[in-house]
């Protein structure tokens, strides 16, 4: 009997290991009908330079300051001029740089480093 | 003498090994019988804790995995990013972002459609901003050939018969060369009843362009359009002609009148709650925007009506 509950206690050790492996790792849980606000931060950066070249075409602030609504960030100037300036300082894409430059202009949120990226100099902008 | 001991006999029938039965096995260390009862055991457990009890934190939500109503607005920022930079290599690649990895996405632009389907028959049509969305998720699916039924909600701008305004532009008569014969007085003066011009707003000759609105909050500059029309040096340039219409009026000014702030500089004082169309009559189109004289907040918390700064610039 001791020899049963022995082997049965090691495979359980084992079965357990395997499970937990295959339930977090291998198979984890996915989950569907998220929010947008549950979107990981490379979709919300991809979604934020798609909203902003929609503003560069339209100049339609209102509609892009709703639009980053939906991705749950409180202050939008600010993360508009954050993502901007990150953009920057890691060097992506040149266009999608300009448009979140653009949109951060748009937003009265222009800052030195994005100087060299604009496609329009607005006059008194800042004051 | 000695005693030697008897001699073994060779064989005892008591000592030969018995036949092989499960009674006389040799036991091993282990069952692997119970062994495998408690793998099959843990692993059900192993995966009902991970799965069901202490599930993985989503922390990498991809476009896929986002309910109806979102990736429909998904779709709605690929289309503005699409017309705004007019690559569809990346549109279809940021498409794709919204089905499975490994499952194949049958009719995309059909789902463009549907998609721009579910928003027009929502209050997301009710705002400008929200129509001219869904005309440029149209106008994607329509180049690949695609249909919904947006396009029999949201009328096409294109298809909108050409509203024709009536403008009556003054004709400045220039005094006719001196002649040994003297005219009669009053036959130098401007035209009393200059000619009546139709114009329609569909004139494709347009020499500048909205080039930039940008907001801004202040409680001493409260509800003011800022206009500033600039020469490709962006150089101001006065005397320029800007309409702002509302619903039910419009009013012209002029650049220049306030040197103080340049040449180019032109302003107009909203009234809170309405919206404006600013346009260089003749030489810009509308601003596709309404600016909507909406209360904002200072930095320093005061209330005040959000003023607006626009910029012209010639095409090209």
């Amino acid at each position: 009997m001791m020899r049963f509950m022995l082997s049965l206690l090691i495979g359980l050790v084992v079965g357990v290991g395997i499970g937990l492996y295959a339930g977090w790792v291998q198979f984890p849980v996915e989950y569907v009908n998220s929010p947008m606000t549950d979107l990981s931060q490379r979709f919300k950066d991809e979604y934020t330079v798609m909203i902003a070249a929609g503003y560069m075409a339209d100049g339609d602030l209102m509609g892009a300051v709703e639009r980053l609504r939906r991705i749950g960030v409180s202050n939008i100037p600010a993360y508009v001029q954050d993502s901007a300036e990150r953009y920057i300082t890691t060097s992506r894409d040149i266009n999608d740089i300009r448009a979140l430059v653009t949109l951060a202009e748009g937003l009265d949120r222009l800052t030195p480093i994005m100087e060299p990226y604009r496609l329009v100099n607005a006059p008194g902008a800042g004051q | 003498m000695i005693k030697r001991p008897p001699p073994r006999p060779t064989t005892l029938p008591e000592e030969m090994p018995p036949p092989r039965s499960r009674y006389n096995r040799p036991r091993r260390p282990f069952s692997l019988r119970a062994f495998l009862v408690g793998v099959a055991l843990g692993i059900g457990a192993g995966l009902g804790y991970a799965w069901v009890l202490n599930p993985v934190v989503e922390y990498s939500t991809e476009p896929w995995q986002l309910r109806q109503e979102d990736r429909d607005h998904y779709m709605v920022a690929v289309a503005l990013a699409f017309a705004g930079d007019g690559n569809l290599e990346r549109a279809v690649e940021r498409i794709l972002s919204l089905y499975p990895r490994g499952a194949p996405a049958h009719n995309p632009f059909q789902d463009f459609a549907d998609a721009a389907c579910r928003l027009a028959t929502t209050g997301y049509v009710d705002s400008n901003s929200g129509r001219r969305a869904i005309r440029s998720m149209m106008t994607f699916y329509q180049l690949q050939g695609r249909t919904g039924c947006a396009d029999a909600l949201i009328p096409d701008i294109a298809a909108q018969p050409t509203v024709v305004v009536q403008i009556e532009l003054p004709t400045p008569t220039l005094p006719p060369p001196a002649t040994k014969t003297p005219t009669p007085p009053g036959a130098a003066a401007a035209s009393p009843t200059p000619p009546r011009i139709i114009v329609p707003t569909s004139v494709p000759q347009r020499d500048f362009v909205l080039a930039n609105v940008s907001t801004f909050c202040s409680e001493d500059i409260s509800g003011v359009i800022e206009v500033f029309v600039q020469d490709f040096g962006r150089v101001g340039i006065p005397g320029q002609a800007v309409r702002v219409r509302w619903d039910g009026g419009q009013d012209t000014f002029y650049t220049g009148l306030k040197p103080e702030r340049g040449p180019g500089y032109a302003d107009f004082q909203m009234e809170a709650g309405r919206e404006y169309i600013i346009e260089m009559p003749g030489r810009s189109d509308p601003s596709a925007q309404a600016l909507g004289a909406v209360p904002c907040t200072t930095e320093t918390g005061a209330r005040a009506i959000i003023s607006y700064r626009a910029v012209f610039l010639p095409r090209g």
